[in-house]
């Protein structure tokens, strides 16, 4: 993996030693920490303060639910709005979680849902919601002496609540809790409150929507309010999509909780989106750029065999070899043996033949299956050189050079005529042996022809070179361009044969109608018989063009590339201009490739590694999912941006309503989704070009964009405001569940 | 976070810890019977608001229960002109017909405001959403998120230079509009 390119970014990535190791980031997600005790102190507080200034205050959100005692100043828990109940058939008992402690069972997690409509603040299952309330009321050490909540309740709802959610919720508080008093109010206009403001514009990105809405001397505007539907949620579940795409075999397991986290950790929003994005994956600075989270997994144990066990299993393969071996010389000594004793034999045979007559001969080699005597002679001679060779082989004497005795042509000058039949055979026989002979001669000397060509050849190249030095690169690099060409048609070839309706596919498929065909060429129509196929070397190509598939690349492919190597090899040679980095290898590296920077990050990739493969690199996501909140047709949300709403607010919706300054001098920005870095900024430089350039423009951030709504409400209920605003047990009872007041931090009738 | 084998019993103490289903509630009240189909999507609840609506606006008006009175036209209930004023006669000569339709009308005025159809518009759920950007949409890599000049004809991919068409070129079935989607431009068939 050694990149051969010499550039700075190239040096940092050469040697694997002298890098440090990425900076590896754990993957968080939401977890079971740990039980949390009913606390009834609270309740006994709220109790004995009387009258109304006690009140639970709960900020029913998408993301938690908070809860506590109007008279503190934090909620006492927060915890997110999942339930889950399952019936456990061993034991026989129904078990129901809520909040972080259903991730702490796996059969709980398996059973879990949640209380709100994904990607929006509506509540849209109620036995989950009551099942919350349950658990608020129990952590909250509520006794119910007298059979409900004594407790007046304050609770914040989604802008614009739906008329249905809110009447569910009231029936559920009145009807199933019996609560002497419940407010309804909106959680981004208590932050606002809680943060002194008057006048201004209200932006709350949370975590199932984004709202802007303006407030007149702490009246909200609703009519002029407006929803982005893109939030925290939607944030993690489009991250989610992005790394499930862009690590389609990633082993190990992701869910949103953790997107969820990653957004929170590693994102933040570009000041200049495009400006910071052309360069995102540039080398320079991508090692700070790209985040790497390191998933657990489990490292394959290779075992290290020590030094000993290696030798030991060295000699072990050595000693099984060496008993082979002997086996072998054993047989092979088998053999000699036998084949000595039949050459004993054999020539035992033909001293006895000398002396007897000529049938008793006939008689002796019919017995041996022998035909005539100069069988026998070829069979002692074969046996004679066999044995000879085995005992060169055995003893390691030096190799005999098999003679080639020029076979006896001596009969192929006489006529047929002057032959007997035993003759013409021999003869026959001979002819054979003639031609073979010369055959073989004929291959030699062509061999040699071939080699001295070669010689001759490389001697002109050599000449050449060395007269003509420039012309003779221009031919190499020529050369090179063609068979890369080559190669890429062929690379393009094959991926348009994957297309059955590519000119290629149809192409193919006429040669194969062609080839398969008895009389399909025109040539053929035209009279003329031969076609000529094959004249051209190149004709059998279409042979190459039809197969498909496996065995298509064949070893002519691995000549392109061998041939490429040798003519770099020249290049690199000869021309002082044709570096290693201009080397197809080079050019193809790791280190030039979009590709990996993005997957990979500015290190080399090695598949092998578990660890590597357990890692997800966050490097364009890092701008790309916060992005979306000011160009929400990223993630192919069809609505206005947040720069685009603000300023159409601002110079539009409100004109004629107050003095566009009062507003632009407080713009608000709370929720848990406006915590990303930058965020002011970008929303400030984005009005800016929208508005004339005299006018103020002031950002503020909550204190606590989270909690702050939770504040706001609790500094609220008690108050005069809330004591207006607030519904009754006896006004729910005679004006029924839909009935509702209007205040200035909640919603307006519809 | 499954427990392993010695600790089943240290996780099965947690777990009955943690249940409230057999938590006693005594601030419920034990009568509180739900009802059974009262978990509804958004989607749900505007399409039997919008029913409701519908089915609303015959009865006030067009159910032909009132005959067209040709004196109505001078009742109005807007409270811009006072009944009193412009037919004084008709306090002393209370007309029941006519009592009775005033009061459908002033119903039906009452949820006209309501369903957004009076001058100024109430907010509700559906009317706050962010209209369609007037803005042109800058077109990003679907695969790096990288600037996009270039689109691919055959999946209609964007994408950023040669090497990204070359990743394009060798998707697998199906992933390129798995691409889509996240840019939700993919193909919805019905």
């Amino acid at each position: 993996m050694a990149p051969s390119a010499i550039d700075t970014p190239m040096q940092d990535a050469e040697p694997e030693n002298n890098v440090p190791p990425p900076q590896l980031y754990p993957p968080r997600e939401a977890h079971f920490e740990k039980f949390i005790e009913p606390r009834p102190d609270g309740y006994q507080k709220a109790k004995s303060r009387h009258g109304d200034r006690a009140a639970i205050v709960i900020d029913n959100g998408s993301s938690g639910t908070r809860a506590g005692w109007s008279f503190e100043d934090a909620p006492r828990f927060n915890i997110t709005p999942i339930f889950s109940k399952y019936r456990d058939r061993k034991l026989g008992k129904t078990y129901s979680f809520v909040g972080n402690d259903v991730l702490a069972d796996t059969t709980a997690r398996g059973h879990m849902r949640n209380a709100f409509e994904a990607g929006s603040g509506i509540v849209s299952n109620w036995d989950v919601m009551e099942s919350l309330l349950d658990y608020v009321f129990i952590k909250m050490g509520l006794e119910g002496s007298n059979g409900g909540v004594d407790v007046p309740i304050v609770m914040t709802e989604a802008v614009a609540n739906l008329p249905y959610s809110r009447k569910s919720m009231t029936e559920i508080i009145f009807e199933c809790y019996s609560a002497p008093s419940l407010a309804y109010g909106i959680d981004s206009l208590f932050s606002y409150d809680y943060n002194n403001g008057k006048t201004g514009l209200v932006v709350s990105s949370s975590h199932s929507s984004t709202h802007l809405i303006p407030v007149l001397n702490s009246k909200a505007l609703l009519t002029q309010a407006t929803r982005l539907n893109w939030g925290g949620s939607q944030s993690a579940e489009y991250l989610l999509k992005l790394i499930r795409l862009k690590y389609p075999t990633f082993p190990g397991k992701l869910n949103s909780s953790q997107t969820e986290y990653m957004i929170r950790d590693h994102c933040y929003l570009s000041k200049d989106y495009d400006q910071e994005l052309s360069t995102y994956l540039d080398w320079t600075g991508l090692e700070d750029r790209d985040h790497v989270i390191q998933f657990p997994y489990t490292e394959e144990i290779i075992v290290q065999k020590s030094e000993e066990e290696l030798a030991r299993i060295a000699e072990k393969r050595k000693e099984s070899g060496r008993r082979l071996q002997e086996q072998a010389a054993k047989m092979r000594l088998e053999k000699l043996i036998r084949k000595e004793q039949e050459l004993d034999y054999y020539r035992d045979l033909q001293s006895k033949l000398a002396n007897e007559s000529k049938k008793e001969v006939k008689r002796l080699l019919d017995s041996e299956d022998m035909k005539d005597e100069a069988a026998l002679e070829r069979t002692i001679k074969e046996l004679d050189k066999s044995i000879r060779k085995a005992r060169t082989k055995d003893v390691g004497g030096p190799e005999v050079e098999e003679e080639v005795e020029e076979p006896d042509f001596s009969l192929l000058e006489i006529p047929d005529d002057q032959l007997d039949e035993a003759g013409i055979k021999a003869k026959r026989h001979q002819r054979l042996m003639k031609s073979n002979h010369e055959a073989r001669a004929r291959a030699k000397a062509e061999k040699e022809k071939e080699k001295a060509r070669v010689a001759e050849e490389q001697r002109l190249d050599e000449e050449k070179r060395e007269k003509d030095l420039e012309g003779w690169l221009q031919e190499r690099r020529n050369a090179r361009e063609d068979l890369i060409q080559k190669m890429k048609d062929r690379e393009r070839l094959k991926a348009d044969l994957g297309n059955r309706k590519s000119l290629a596919s149809q192409i193919r498929m006429r040669s194969i109608a062609n080839l398969a065909s008895d009389n399909p060429t025109k040539k053929r129509r035209r009279g003329n018989d031969d076609d000529n196929f094959g004249a051209n070397d190149d004709d059998w190509g279409v042979y190459r063009q039809i197969a498909t598939g496996e065995g298509s690349d064949d070893e002519e492919e691995e000549d392109l590339g061998a041939n490429l190597k040798t003519l770099e090899a020249d290049l690199l040679k000869y021309d002082p201009e044709f570096t290693d980095q201009h080397t197809l290898d080079a050019q193809t590296d790791w280190t030039k490739s979009l590709v990996h920077a993005f997957l990979r990050g500015p290190r080399p990739f090695d598949p092998k590694s578990q660890a590597e493969a357990h890692q997800l690199h966050l490097n364009v996501e890092r701008i790309r999912v916060p992005e979306v909140i000011f160009q929400p047709s990223i993630a192919g949300l069809d609505q206005a941006g947040i720069v685009e709403i603000a300023a159409d607010i601002l110079t539009h919706r409100l004109n004629g309503v107050a003095s566009q300054e009062a507003f632009l001098k407080d713009i608000f920005l709370t929720g848990g989704s406006s915590m990303f870095q930058n965020f002011d900024e970008r929303l400030r430089d984005g009005l800016r070009a929208s508005l004339p350039a005299d006018l103020p423009l002031v950002m503020r951030r909550a204190k606590d964009p989270i909690l702050d709504a939770w504040k706001g409400a609790a500094k609220w209920a008690g108050g005069s405001a809330w004591k207006n605003a607030a519904i009754t047990r006896e006004e729910y009872l005679e004006k029924g569940s839909e009935y509702m007041k209007e205040h200035d931090l909640g919603n307006a009738y519809s | 976070m499954a427990p392993a084998a010695p600790d089943a019993d240290a996780h099965q103490q947690l777990i009955d810890q943690l249940d409230i289903h057999s938590i006693h509630k005594p601030f419920r009240n034990h009568h509180w019977k739900p009802n059974q189909r009262r978990n509804k999507n958004i989607k749900t609840i505007l399409g039997d608001a919008v029913r409701k609506e519908a089915s609303l606006m015959p009865t006030q008006d067009n159910s032909g229960a009132a005959t067209p009175n040709p004196d109505e036209s001078g009742t109005s209930t807007d409270g811009e002109s006072t009944p009193a004023v412009s037919t004084p006669g008709s306090i002393q000569q209370p007309n029941l017909a006519q009592a009775s339709r005033n009061l459908s009308k002033l119903v039906l005025e009452r949820n006209m405001r309501s369903n957004g159809f009076s001058t100024a518009p109430n907010a509700t759920y559906t009317n706050i959403e962010s209209a369609p950007s007037l803005a042109h949409p800058k077109h990003y890599c679907d695969i790096t998120g990288l600037s996009a000049p270039y689109t691919d004809p055959k999946t209609r991919l964007r994408y950023h230079d040669k090497e990204i068409f070359g990743v394009i070129r060798s998707l697998g079935q199906g992933v390129a509009e798995q691409y889509l989607e996240a840019r939700g431009a993919h193909t919805i068939l019905k």
